[in-house]
């Protein structure tokens, strides 16, 4: 299959030939990917499209998953409406 | 291998530091980061440029600042955009500090202007003024993406021989007869002509080891991001009153920060208060902001010097080690024009810059400290 057509972050629309080129361009740690691809930072936070990379990027570097540098997890686990954080009664 | 330049930190100015050596000619460059470029305060930024400053030293640099930021972007392929800023005041007493302020900035040639509320909604769609009682303008203020900003610019530096070093961290500065010789990392020794810190917030720890005492400090800072939106306005925004901003940033997700009471040197911790403290703030502002979805909270470190103004260039005690850290919160913004100054520094003795030479570490030992009126976000 076309890896143009093949959709590995869906929140940042990037195909598995956009992850291809990076990793020949030398992105080869997952803190770097996610900065140059935005990959792991739309709304998923990265639950779905950071253990396919990470396997794509084992296979291509041989690297153990310290090495491939796994990205900090932020808070909210998931996107959560501002209007929570208001306080009140309104919600 | 000996190196001409060993640049310790792989951040916004340690990166830049190295384009402007290699650009006058200096070929031999190692960079050594001990987590991944960018990791420390430049992707944490809130990626705001301005040179609206309340001290010469800060404006003329942040002036020169953005003229390179126009070039760098066109050269490497990333966003610059000159959206502004505009402040939003709710007292007459800020207007009055302000209206002082753009006096200055005239006397600087920076064209900030006080703005009424209707102007205030002009510049920024769906903005609610009934609190406010001016705002402030500044023209030639902008923004861009730290990310591609960093990353671009490495990828070239790659290509044309610099050695980017990650993960390895900087151990010690080596120092025999008052000269710096090299680095000892976790790996190795690398040998180097020159030394430069660029470290950001382990920029104390570092130079320690060298017996240089530098005065910073790092205080914890929050910031959130909402998920994207299409454009709603252009400049970066700062509520006087709470010393809170938000940006919507090029990438188009809302950014916000804003003030906690916060120790020095305490691990940057997330705080739920801090959501609520933001939260509040710009939903005064905006009805639409309590239906938009936050996604990402983190913490990081503004590295504060006791004037709030950089540590920039050579260190008198130590020959060849050099400074380029203390950015108390404007590091980014600042990184283009630190960087040629500190690059000109190493390469023909002196900054280019003149301002430049009020900022080396010597001023806190000789009592030359700058004063700046306002610090904001």
């Amino acid at each position: 299959m076309d890896p143009r057509k093949i959709i590995i972050c869906r929140c940042e629309e990037v195909t598995l030939a956009d992850v291809l080129e990076a990793i020949e361009k030398g992105y080869t740690d997952l803190e770097s990917l996610k900065r140059y691809l935005r990959i792991g930072m739309g709304p998923c936070q990265g639950t779905h499209c950071i253990p396919i990379v990470l396997r794509i990027l084992r296979r291509a570097t041989g690297k153990n998953a310290e090495e491939l540098m796994l990205p900090t997890s932020r808070p909210p686990l998931h996107p959560v409406q501002a209007k929570y954080f208001l306080g009140g009664d309104n919600y | 291998m000996r190196y001409d330049v060993a640049v310790i930190g792989a951040g916004i100015n340690g990166v830049y530091t190295a384009l402007e050596l290699l650009d006058r000619g200096i070929e031999k460059i190692a960079i050594i980061e001990k987590n991944y470029p960018g990791s420390g305060g430049t992707f944490r930024c809130a990626t705001g440029i301005r040179a609206s400053f309340t001290s010469r030293e800060h404006v003329v640099l942040m002036k020169r600042s953005i003229e390179k930021w126009k070039e760098l972007s066109n050269r490497f392929g990333f966003p610059f955009v000159q959206g502004g800023y505009v402040w939003l005041l709710s007292r007459e007493e800020h207007l009055r500090n302000f209206k002082e302020y753009v006096r200055f900035h005239h006397s600087l040639g920076v064209p900030t202007r006080i703005v009424d509320p209707d102007e205030i909604k002009e510049l920024v769609p769906t903005i609610k003024t009934d609190t406010l009682v001016a705002g402030v303008h500044d023209p030639i203020a902008g923004k861009s993406n730290p990310f591609t900003a960093l990353l671009n610019v490495l990828e070239y530096l790659k290509k044309s021989g610099v050695e980017v070093r990650y993960p390895e961290k900087a151990e010690k500065i080596i120092v025999e007869n008052r000269e710096a010789k090299g680095v000892l990392t976790e790996k190795e020794r690398v040998e180097a002509e020159t030394i430069l810190v660029a470290a950001g917030y382990g920029s104390r720890d570092i130079l320690s080891t060298c017996g240089v005492d530098a005065p910073i400090n790092n205080l914890p800072k929050h910031a959130l991001i909402t998920e994207k939106y299409r454009e709603v306005f252009k400049p970066l925004l700062v509520d006087w009153e709470t010393a809170s901003y938000m940006v919507q940033t090029v990438s188009g997700g809302f950014l916000i920060g804003a003030e906690l009471e916060e120790e020095y040197n305490r691990p940057p911790m997330n705080r739920i208060e801090f959501l609520y403290t933001a939260v509040r703030i710009w939903s005064k502002y905006f009805d639409w902001f309590p239906s938009t979805h936050i996604i990402r909270y983190w913490t990081g470190y503004y590295v504060m010097t006791p004037d709030h103004h950089p540590i920039l260039g050579p260190v008198k005690d130590v020959e060849s080690l050099y400074v380029s850290t203390g950015f108390s919160g404007h590091g980014f913004m600042i990184a283009p024009a630190a960087s040629e100054a500190v690059a000109e520094w190493i390469v023909r003795g002196k900054p280019g810059i003149r301002e430049a030479e009020n900022l080396t570490i010597d001023r806190f030992k000789e009592g030359r400290l700058i004063h700046e009126i306002a610090v904001f976000g």
